[in-house]
């Protein structure tokens, strides 16, 4: 019949999430979004609502604080979905690796399917990974994906979906270690 | 022969009521409940032209009997109670009632005048207040009172029933009053009924105020006499002069205090105060209908400078007491205000006069009483239930009890939407007042206070419904059973409530389409949460930014300031004072 | 026949309307904006997605909210009573407003809490349209206006008026308080997603085409100046969108409430002597 999968590509909405940035990031993002860049000539509208959106950009190292959001932001979102991590500290930690109150990136809570690195990274930059990133989705199946760290209780509680105690359970017994 | 039945078998069976045990009562009550509905449907299908009856002299001998007894006891009460107003007020009363003695009409007409108004009435009080009366076997079981106390209730709720019955047929000014006088009495007796404090005082200010209302009732009458020679509705409505009609104003302002418009409204809120089905029955149902079917009856009388000024004078009440109701934060006070606005929409209405108008009064006068009754129960399950007087109280009920919560929804949205006849009446309001318009501009401000007053009324309504309606994620929840005496008469009314719709489908009062649409669109709405459950869907948390922090709704109020209402009932005075001084000249 | 296709298509035109809303808006911004088609773009990727939901009242009535707009524009465009088709709207708009309450979502909330305060602001000044366009035809029926010739000039005040509250129901600033995407994340529609998101967006669209065809309205049988009223309208909200900054949600009801009310009032008085 119709094939739905080529119009994931047009019109990407997108979730950007601080998981303790400098907000260095941010601000190439909202330059992105800015007439000199015009991210929306790709469709793109920044929903700042997980439940609309189909793409999760997030900034940050994330911080213990803001791990739980973070999964929770993330389980919110309807598949098909990409990650994007934007900027070094978010791939990798960056300038704060090692640091005694941050996790190093993103994707030892989430997959993650474009990495952006820079700090901060370029406008261009992120106009690029963004078009990476609408690759990838029109791969992408319905399928819930799993939160890396979060295996043992992947979906439901009393048939919602809820998995932020998980984080929760996981993150302290890396503070204990 | 129906009509003795229907004021006099109430009034024999509330003795019955009060001698018999708990279960046979509630079998008896029941029985007749539907007896009086029959023949109130009979009496409508069977009533072919108007029924005119003079009573023999010797009763209105027992009126003067009984008026005397009624006015004795308030004075005593006065004297009791220690309440100045109420003395003062029923000395008066009195005075003037005595002055009426001594005064001999010449010109005779019939004691009892039914038409076709007065015969929708009676289906009203009778099944509508017979619903109310089957819920309140329930209900006063749940009070503690003395056995004897309870039949009492259930006792003077018939004869109020059967006092209403007369008052809606009675063409008899000097009988009009005795009766008018007794729904004071019944009232007064009822809001105490409780016996603490703050009902003794609400009542007494209910009962001063209403005696206002015989005030002026008898001046009318003393007026009707000595000018028109007369005591009798048909007559003086027929004869009148316009350079003279200061007696109908004397009725009007009688109708203004029993439907509690703004400078009187305290009585009715203080009202809510007594029982839940009291409050139903009497303060919103069926006796304050008494204000817009006297309206009704005198609208022929009323032209010009009268109707203008009644019109403009509801309408600014209809909308002020529904701006008032959006700072109230009790289920009960919101429900009395929003009558109270609504009483004052069908007054100015059927002063309007024109054939539409009245129509749109007789619709929302049926509609009115169907919803509010259905939302009364609701808000006496609400309190005898759940515990819960205040709306914000009321936290996510339809987790624990979907019905009722769709019974609110439906008792607000039949005030409001439609297809439901206080649509259909609005809808018609709006019409007959852009009409007017084009004879007088003066009508622009009743069309202003009407949209404004009807969107804050919407409004009010569904503020109410923000907290009820929060449901939780997961739908599978233990509800709150319900007691049969709670639900079966909630189901009743809104099987009225459908009736009504095909009623007025019937009628054509709007063309089909345009009733069959909304009914479609509302009717599905129950039959989709009945049948869709979306099996297939995930379920997910709300969003909250990915806090975890339980969330608690708030409600809010709009402030209105004591001075704005001091200035709103100065200005509610102001109109009526034009009135009757611009009537005088 | 035609009346039909109208109605079928009418969520289609408000996706064009809609579509070409985005790009005028970008290039008075000074940039390219996205494709004409953007809005069924976005249509086809909403069903493509998993289906989230809270709980299954909230799904039903906001696919009632759209149902029901939807009735309301092909009474428009069947030439149904105005003063009818608003009310009707109202109950469209009451169903979204119990949709925003049915789940425990403070966004939700505060954005059907929003809904129903604006309906204090715009539900007055249709109804004083309903009413002068009954003064001027001597029938709420919209067939019949559209007989008659152009009201605009008889009811130039309530048209000023009405362009008051057409960025309210367009969510437009200065008084999108109502979805204030960037603070209350759209209000009602928060909670939506994916297919069940799609009827909300759809009834959007048709909420564009209802509007426009009340500004329509006030052209009667000329069509020319039905698509002139249209154009500048449509111009003249954007670039108020693109000029103005959100205003507070009372500051929006004693703006258009005083404003409104004085304009259509005085301009029913006029005609009253007239
Ligand atoms: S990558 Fe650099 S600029 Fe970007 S958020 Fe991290 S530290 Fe800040």
């Amino acid at each position: 019949m119709f094939n739905f999968k080529k119009y994931r590509k047009k019109s990407p909405w997108i979730l950007h999430y601080n998981a303790g940035s400098c907000n260095g990031c941010d601000i190439e993002i909202l330059a992105a979004l800015s007439p000199k860049y015009d991210l929306e000539r790709f469709g793109v509208i920044n929903t700042g609502n997980p439940k609309q959106s189909d793409i999760f950009l997030v900034t940050g190292p994330v911080t213990f604080r803001s791990r739980e959001r973070l999964v929770e932001l993330y389980t919110q979102m309807p598949e098909p979905k990409v990650v994007i991590a934007l900027g070094s500290c978010t791939c990798t930690g960056g300038v704060f690796r090692d640091m005694y109150n941050v996790e190093d990136g993103i994707d030892r809570y989430i997959p993650v399917d474009v990495y952006i690195p820079g700090c901060a990274a370029s406008p261009e930059l992120i106009i690029d990974g963004i078009v990476k990133a609408l690759d990838i989705l029109e791969q992408k199946t319905k399928k819930m994906e799993k939160p890396l760290k979060l295996f043992q209780d992947a979906s439901t509680k009393d048939g919602i979906i809820n998995k932020r105690d998980c984080a929760l359970k996981v993150g302290e017994k890396d503070e204990e270690n | 022969m129906i009509l003795g039945l229907l004021i006099l078998a109430p009034i024999l069976f509330s003795f019955v009521v009060f001698m018999t045990h708990l279960v046979t009562r509630n079998i008896l009550v029941i029985l007749f409940v539907i007896f009086l509905s029959v023949i109130s449907v009979f009496n409508l299908i069977s009533l072919s032209s108007v029924v005119e009856i003079a009573l023999p002299h010797y009763f209105h001998n027992i009126f003067v009997f009984l008026d005397s007894v009624v006015l004795i006891f308030f004075l005593w009460q006065g004297i009791v109670k220690k309440h100045a107003l109420v003395i003062a007020l029923a000395l008066v009363q009195i005075i003037l009632y005595c002055e009426v003695l001594f005064l001999v009409p010449t010109l005779e007409s019939s004691d009892i005048l039914v038409d076709n108004i007065a015969s929708i009435m009676y289906l009203i009080i009778n099944i509508v207040g017979g619903i109310i009366i089957i819920y309140a076997l329930k209900y006063v079981e749940s009070e503690n009172f003395s056995q004897i106390k309870k039949n009492g209730f259930i006792a003077i709720l018939f004869l109020f029933l059967g006092v209403m019955n007369f008052i809606v047929s009675s063409n008899n000014i000097e009988i009009f009053f005795m009766l008018f006088e007794l729904t004071t009495l019944f009232s007064y007796v009822l809001i105490a009924y409780r016996g603490n404090a703050i009902s003794v005082e609400n009542s007494l200010r209910a009962l001063w105020m209403n005696q206002i209302g015989g005030v002026a009732i008898l001046l009318a009458l003393i007026l009707s006499i000595s000018h028109y020679d007369t005591l009798y509705f048909d007559i003086l409505i027929h004869n009148r002069d316009n350079l003279f009609l200061l007696p109908i104003v004397f009725l009007i302002l009688a109708a203004f205090v029993k439907a509690a418009s703004i400078p009187f409204n305290k009585w009715l809120i203080g009202a809510m105060v007594a029982p839940t089905p009291v409050s139903a029955i009497l303060h919103s149902a069926t006796m304050v209908k008494i204000a817009p079917f006297l309206m009704l009856k005198l609208a022929p009388a009323m032209s010009g400078f009268v109707s203008i000024s009644v019109t403009l004078i509801g309408t600014f009440v209809f909308f002020t007491a529904s701006l008032l109701a959006l700072n109230k934060d009790c289920f009960k006070e919101i429900l009395g205000l929003s009558t109270i606005a609504l009483l004052a929409l069908m007054m100015a209405l059927a002063a309007v006069g024109s054939e539409q108008a009245i129509n749109a009064t007789v619709v929302l006068i049926v509609f009115h009483a169907i919803s509010k009754a259905l939302l009364f129960l609701q808000a006496g399950i609400l309190e005898k239930n759940f515990h819960l007087k205040y709306v914000d109280d009321i936290d996510g009920l339809i987790n624990h009890s979907p019905l009722t919560v769709f019974f609110i929804i439906i008792g607000f949205a039949s005030l409001t939407l439609p297809p439901f006849g206080a649509f259909i009446a609005k809808f018609m309001a709006i019409e007959s007042i852009a009409q007017e318009i084009l004879k007088n501009p003066l009508y622009i401000f009743a069309l202003i206070f009407i949209t404004l007053g009807s969107v804050f009324l919407t409004l009010l309504y569904f503020k109410v419904v923000t907290k009820l309606f929060a449901k939780n994620v997961d739908f599978q929840q233990e509800h709150t059973k319900l007691s049969n005496y709670y639900v079966i008469p909630s189901f009743l009314l809104l099987f009225l409530l459908i009736i009504g719709i095909y009623v007025t489908f019937k009628m054509e009062l709007l063309s089909s389409i345009q009733i069959i649409t909304p009914v479609i669109l509302i009717a599905v709405v129950p039959f989709l949460f009945a049948t869709l459950l979306f099996k297939k869907a995930h379920r997910v948390k709300e969003y909250n930014c990915g806090e975890k922090e339980e969330i608690k709704l708030g409600m809010y109020y709009f402030n209105v300031s004591p001075n704005y209402k001091k200035a709103i009932s100065i200005v509610a005075i102001f109109g009526m004072l034009v009135l009757i001084v611009g009537v005088m000249l | 026949m035609i009346e039909i296709l109208l109605i079928i298509l009418a969520p289609i035109i408000g996706g064009f309307i809609y579509g070409a809303e985005r790009i005028v808006r970008a290039r008075m911004q000074n940039r390219l904006g996205p494709p004409l088609l953007q809005p069924f773009y976005d249509m086809y990727k909403l069903m493509d997605k998993q289906a989230f939901i809270i709980n299954s009242y909230h799904t039903i009535l906001g696919i009632m909210h759209f149902v029901t707009l939807w009735v309301v524009v092909a009474f428009v465009i069947v030439g149904q009573n105005l003063l009818y088709i608003i009310f009707l709207h109202l109950l469209s708009s009451i169903f979204l407003i119990l949709a925003g309450f049915s789940v425990k979502s403070i966004y939700s909330h505060i954005g059907a809490n929003r809904e129903l305060i604006a309906m204090i602001a715009y539900e007055p000044i249709l109804i004083m349209l309903a009413v002068a366009f009954f003064m001027l035809n001597g029938s709420f029926e919209i067939s019949a206006i559209r007989e008659n010739s152009s009201a605009l000039f008889s009811i130039p005040l309530l048209f000023l008026a009405f362009l008051l509250i057409v960025p309210i129901k367009l969510k437009k600033s200065p008084f999108d308080a109502i979805q204030a995407h960037q603070e209350i994340i759209g209000g009602v529609e928060v909670e939506f997603s994916g297919i069940f998101f799609e009827f909300l967006y759809m009834a959007k669209l048709l909420e564009y085409v209802f509007i426009y065809a009340l500004v329509m309205l006030f052209a009667g049988d000329s069509f020319i100046l039905a698509l002139t009223l249209f154009l500048a309208v449509f111009f003249l909200v954007n670039l108020l969108d693109n000029s103005t900054a959100r205003i507070r949600i009372d500051h929006l009801i004693k703006i258009v409430l005083v404003i409104g009310l004085t304009l259509a009032t005085l301009n029913i008085i006029g005609l009253s002597y007239v």
